[in-house]
């Protein structure tokens, strides 16, 4: 009970002997995806990438009983620093949620960290304000532009 | 797992995203307490810390029951273990995957160099 109590994001941490940009492009390489998001029972991947922000990806991993389909849309992309990504799939209900990679330089290692945190629906919802703010402010700023 | 429990559960990491109401949950981890008492061991005022209370009722974490004048506090770890079994699932998923990453990013420097 503990551990939940002092977060409510899944957070694991590895440090691997390779550049941050080797293991940052490994997560948007729908052929190195296809190699490495394949848990045990997973006899195969295909991964379909849009690697910009706003752009969406579709991991299906094939199992035993199966495909199952992993989906989601990049928020971020800061190459070599930091991925994060919505992701919905069975496992969450089809929900999206928000996983956060960082990739962090330790001597000639990188020390990956994945966040994995449900979304809160407030934060969909800024989320949505933000972006309608944003399109009016474009919309504000087009105005002026015309008029002047 | 159903829509009821999925939705029940984002209420929780709602919840548990906050360390005040962390703190809360982990003070009546050792023993129930009324309201008022929690609102003491806590630096801010009555109304935010029953705001709290109510997001923490809200998610299934707390129950209160009346007793005259007093309401009580006792935590209910049900959510809780809900909560931490989908936090477990993904922890192994992952762990599983950047050691995955680990090999295919290894290899593939081997068979460069």
């Amino acid at each position: 009970m503990n551990a939940t109590l002092a977060s409510a994001a899944v957070v694991v941490r590895r440090t691997i002997a390779a550049s941050a940009e080797e293991l940052f492009d490994a997560w948007l390489d729908p052929e190195a995806l296809a190699m490495w998001m394949r848990p045990g029972t997973i006899r195969s991947t295909v991964a379909k990438v849009e690697p910009h922000v706003g752009g969406s990806y579709e991991i299906t991993m094939l199992g035993q009983s199966g495909p199952i389909v992993h989906k989601g849309v990049y928020r971020q992309i800061e190459r070599p620093k930091r991925l994060v990504f919505t992701w919905a799939s069975p496992g969450t209900e089809l929900r999206d949620t928000l996983v956060t990679v960082d990739f962090v330089c330790v001597d000639k290692r990188t020390e990956v960290i994945v966040t994995h945190e449900q979304l809160p629906e407030s934060a969909k919802s800024a989320h949505s304000i933000g972006w309608t703010r944003g399109l009016e402010h474009l919309d504000e700023a087009c105005a002026q532009g015309l008029l002047k | 797992m159903g829509e009821y429990q999925s939705s029940r559960l984002d209420g929780v990491f709602n919840a548990l995203r906050d360390p005040t109401r962390r703190a809360i949950l982990a003070r009546l981890t050792d023993a129930d307490a009324r309201v008022t008492d929690v609102a003491s061991e806590f630096p801010i005022s009555l109304n935010s810390i029953s705001k709290h209370i109510r997001m923490l009722e809200r998610a299934g974490l707390l129950r209160r029951s009346i007793a005259g004048r007093d309401h009580v506090l006792s935590l209910n770890a049900t959510p809780l273990a809900e909560a931490q079994a989908w936090i477990e699932k993904y922890r192994r998923f992952w762990e599983g995957r950047l050691a995955a990453l680990e090999h295919y990013v290894t290899n593939k420097k081997r068979k460069r160099e």
